[in-house]
């Protein structure tokens, strides 16, 4: 009963995601989560989340944006 | 008054250490350095442009403006440390200081200090694990439409945090001080957020028809 850290796995599965944690923390989540299913499960949600926030919001800048930039560099001083 | 006098000492052994070193461009090599280095985010600051003005010509002007500035101060910029960090911390002030003004929003100031049920999302610790994989899957087969809307219809605080761990994968310190406030509160707001987040898209994903997890009631006020 000393093995399940549910609690801390939940507590700590976003910073887990966004590698926050040190090392010793990380490696204790890493163990956990390949020993519960339900806490792998949601961290499988998390992470899809952010894989799909990541190419959804990819944009590509109108192609007159670089040169209008650049002009007003011209216009601004460093 | 006595602050600035004693910060003047400071500032001229800046300006004297950057004299010495002779590695100081001139403005031609400047503008260079900076076109090489900094040109490069365009696409990327755009891209969060647009998850914060909403509109392509907001984020446009927003981008060109960003530039301009961080143009203007990068002689003050340590070379060596970090650019992308640096270009989005303008972009995010231009925008709460610019375009924030003009989008009206009843959570303005507030949002920290909401409860969660005020916010319209549920923990939902309860839910099996057979939803959970099924929530996982769903949320991948949305169009990339969907959770652009959800990203938009959370409030900003939160989606700018979300939108710069999740997607930029900035570390929460530097988000903080991108955003100018404490690391214990980007952790609130991107642990908020992706709670929203992840209601609406199970939201969509059910009036998408696809088999999607039932979250907790919504209006339980």
């Amino acid at each position: 009963m000393t093995d399940c850290g549910c609690d801390k796995a939940k507590a700590e599965l976003e910073e887990y995601l966004h590698r926050e944690l040190s090392d010793q923390d990380f490696a204790d989540v890493t163990d956990h989560l390949q020993n519960c299913t339900d806490c792998s499960h949601e961290h499988t949600v998390g992470l899809t989340l952010m894989q799909r926030l990541r190419t959804a919001c990819k944009e590509q800048a109108p192609d007159t944006l670089r040169a209008d930039i650049l002009a007003h560099l011209d216009g601004a001083h460093a | 008054m006595t602050a600035a006098v004693l910060a003047l000492p400071v500032v001229h052994r800046e300006l004297d250490s950057d004299a010495m070193t002779d590695t100081t461009p001139d403005p031609a090599d400047l503008r260079e350095l900076f076109t090489e280095q900094a040109m490069p985010f365009m696409d990327q600051l755009y891209a969060a442009a647009m998850r914060m003005t909403r509109n392509p010509a907001d984020a446009g002007d927003l981008v060109q403006e960003t530039y301009t500035k961080a143009y203007a101060a990068f002689r003050q910029f340590e070379q060596g440390s970090n650019l992308k960090a640096w270009l989005y911390r303008i972009l995010t002030n231009t925008f709460i200081n610019t375009y924030r003004k003009n989008q009206k929003s009843p959570y303005q100031g507030t949002i920290d200090e909401l409860e969660d049920w005020q916010l319209g999302g549920a923990e939902s610790l309860t839910q099996g694990r057979s939803t959970r994989s099924a929530e996982a899957e769903a949320i991948d087969h949305l169009p990339d439409s969907d959770v652009k809307d959800a990203l938009q219809s959370i409030p900003e605080d939160f989606r700018l945090a979300v939108y710069l761990a999740d997607v930029e994968g900035f570390a929460y310190q530097e988000i903080a001080d991108i955003m100018k406030t404490p690391v214990g509160t980007v952790m609130s707001r991107l642990h908020r957020g992706r709670r929203l987040l992840r209601d609406l898209l199970a939201d969509y994903a059910r009036e998408r028809g696809f088999t999607a997890p039932e979250t907790s009631p919504r209006s339980t006020k």
